[in-house]
């Protein structure tokens, strides 16, 4: 029996995940929607790993998680680390990346930028209070123009002229939008406007003020769009890499530090048939009143969260 | 400054003479000199509870939405207070002199709070530090004992001893901080207005969190004063505001020293917003966080940046593996 490593991240928008082995190979990958269920979108991803491994030669023996619901769904699959997803996204890339100095990601409804020297993380930013020029604004836009998000980056390469979109803002981009659709500029050349705009976005918010040195490599769910990926090299003025599994380093990355770390735990894919409740409750004990999240698993308790003081500890 | 008509020695006579402290924005830089002031000319003081959700909700309810973070709280401290005391302190302080501003909000805030209270019945307190006006702060509390009808041989010698109380709580702070460099484990330079440092619901969190992670806080703001604003000069000869020349000097002092920097500050804060911009541009090379907060209900996101921001940290210094 060898050992397997299991790592999945879960974002806003998409579910990731991967089990790799010692030598960081993947074993088997799926990425889907998290349709604002991520309990939901963690349990279909565990089903459609299973169906991928090879249980007679491996077992997995530490699982990590990242993304947005990283406690949530560490704390039903019973994870051995839980990271945030900025660690989990360069260690990841550095691993397959070696060479890499810049890790550009957009994600769901977050975007990071990652500084590497000699294989390590030495400087990083994310954007701030403002999530304009991430994925869920292109999904959205993408409706508007009655397209697939998916088909955008197929469509803005086929534009000669990228018309000109506000980048400082989402609500300014996206009225600008409407202005240019009504004025009659061409799908294409809007399509590209705006995935230069995500690029401008992004340059001037998240990246402002960072060097940004070759090679780049560039992740998050956005970097399956062509589109995005001419307008960075062009911005750029060089080469941006796109790794194929690109969208599912975070989940390699937290798989590679389960891996590295010391705790051991066998996982169990029952994880996909059990029933997993959450609950909020509001503490009242104090004027802070605090949402504590409580999750059950087959009606019992198992974990909780959201207290600021010890007044609204809740015992397993 | 209350109600004109009352003699001073009618408020002297007043039967339990109680002053209020809001514990939000200026208190966590005047607090000692203020509780030992009053106490000292025998007046009763109360301060407001450290902040909650209630106070910080109350608060932002009160104000206009464009003020800071930090002022909305004050709002919400001075609420509390209301009806249980006889004068509630608000001071007003523009500034020490040549570049040594005070924010905007600390010259308004006095007549901000009243106004938002117009109808409360309550009475407030001030002082008034404004150097245009040849008012410093000695003058300032010898007025304000006067107004409230202490004679002036009273008030001086309450204010000396508040000013040695002051002087006693700093340095003993200090010598703290200097403590913190003894202690194993990475050590993280927190540059923010004391008030937002403190702050039950704002800094504090974020401060309880590097601990909880394995750092060791030390804080900017509690530097000898003197010489940070000395030291500031070499980051910045020009910056205008008094505090954030306090903690651009701090910064500058201990740089060195520490494994990274954390700048926090509450949105929309306007010195910050400049300062830290300067701070950053000025201190490439050096770990940096700029970590602006605002009430928000979740901590979800502020730890997933100081999560990654430690552990960037523990990358470089090699405690962490590079997978």
């Amino acid at each position: 029996m060898r050992e397997a490593y299991l790592g999945i991240d879960i974002g806003s928008i998409s579910t990731k995940g991967v089990i790799i082995n010692q030598k960081n190979q993947i074993l088997a990958k799926e990425y889907l929607w998290t349709e604002g269920d991520p309990i939901g979108a963690a349990k279909r991803l565990i089903a459609s790993l299973e169906k991928q491994f090879d249980k007679e030669n491996y077992e997995i023996v530490a699982t990590g998680t990242t993304g947005s619901a990283r406690k949530l769904v560490g704390s039903i699959t019973g994870a051995t680390v839980v990271k945030n997803e900025i660690t989990a996204h360069a260690v990841g890339t550095t691993t397959f990346y070696p060479e890499v100095r810049t890790i550009l990601e957009i994600g769901g409804q977050d975007s990071k930028i990652i500084l590497v020297e000699n294989g390590i993380a030495v400087d990083y930013a994310m954007n701030t209070l403002c999530a304009a020029g991430t994925g869920s604004f292109l999904s959205s836009q993408a409706k508007r123009l009655g397209v697939e998000v998916e088909d955008l980056g197929r469509i803005a390469l086929q534009s000669e002229h990228p018309t000109q979109i506000a980048a400082r803002c989402t609500v300014f981009a996206e009225s600008d939008l409407v202005h240019k659709i009504q004025m009659g500029y061409t799908k294409e050349d809007i399509i590209a406007g705006l995935c230069r705009a995500v690029v401008q976005n992004y340059l001037n918010n998240v990246g402002k003020g960072k060097k940004i040195l070759q090679p780049v490599v560039f992740q998050g769910g956005v970097s399956k769009n062509q589109g995005v990926v001419a307008a960075f090299e062009k911005e750029l003025k060089c080469k941006v890499q796109v790794d194929e599994n690109g969208h599912l380093m975070g989940a390699i990355g937290v798989a590679i530090l389960a891996a590295q770390g010391k705790k051991r735990k066998k996982f169990d894919f029952a994880v996909e048939d059990t029933e997993f409740r959450t609950r909020e409750v509001c503490c009242g004990k104090c004027p802070n009143n605090c949402e504590i999240v409580c999750v059950y698993r087959d009606g019992e308790l198992i974990d909780a969260w959201g207290n600021r003081c010890e007044k609204g500890e809740i015992s397993k | 400054m209350g109600n004109k008509k009352q003699s001073a020695s009618v408020r002297r006579a007043e039967k339990n003479l109680t002053i209020g402290l809001p514990r939000a924005m200026l208190y966590h830089r005047y607090g000692a000199l203020w509780e030992t002031f009053f106490q000292q000319l025998g007046v009763n003081v109360i301060v407001s509870e450290p902040t909650n959700r209630r106070i910080m909700e109350e608060g932002a309810a009160l104000a206009i939405d464009e003020t800071c973070l930090s002022a909305k709280i004050f709002l919400g401290h001075v609420q509390t207070l209301i009806g249980r005391c006889s004068y509630i302190l608000v001071p007003r302080i523009t500034g020490f002199g040549v570049r040594r501003d005070m924010c905007t909000r600390f010259s308004s805030l006095y007549d901000l709070t009243c106004n938002v209270f117009r109808t409360s019945g309550q009475k407030f307190l001030t002082y008034n530090i404004d150097e245009k006006a040849r008012s410093d702060e000695e003058t300032a509390f010898e007025k304000m004992g006067e107004f409230l009808g202490f004679s002036q041989k009273e008030v001086k010698s309450a204010y000396k001893e508040a000013k040695k109380a002051e002087a006693d709580q700093r340095k003993k702070q200090i010598r703290q901080q200097e403590k913190q460099y003894e202690k194993p484990g990475m050590k993280i330079l927190v540059a923010g207005h004391s008030y937002v440092a403190e702050d039950a619901c704002v800094g504090k969190p974020v401060l309880d969190f590097l601990e909880k992670s394995g750092a060791v806080v030390i804080r900017a703001d509690l530097m000898d004063r003197k010489d940070a604003l000395k030291k500031s000069t070499q980051m910045s000869p020009t910056l205008k505001w008094e505090i954030n020349r306090e903690l651009a000097g701090s910064i500058q002092a201990q740089k060195d020293k520490v494994d990274g920097i954390i700048l926090l500050s509450v949105f929309p804060c306007g010195p910050d917003s400049m300062a830290s911009e300067m701070i950053i541009r000025k201190n490439r090379g050096v770990p940096l966080l700029n970590l602006v907060l605002d009430g928000q209900e979740g901590m979800a996101g502020i730890e997933t940046r100081l999560e990654s921001f430690l552990d960037i940290i523990r990358f470089k210094k090699g405690e962490m593996g590079r997978g």
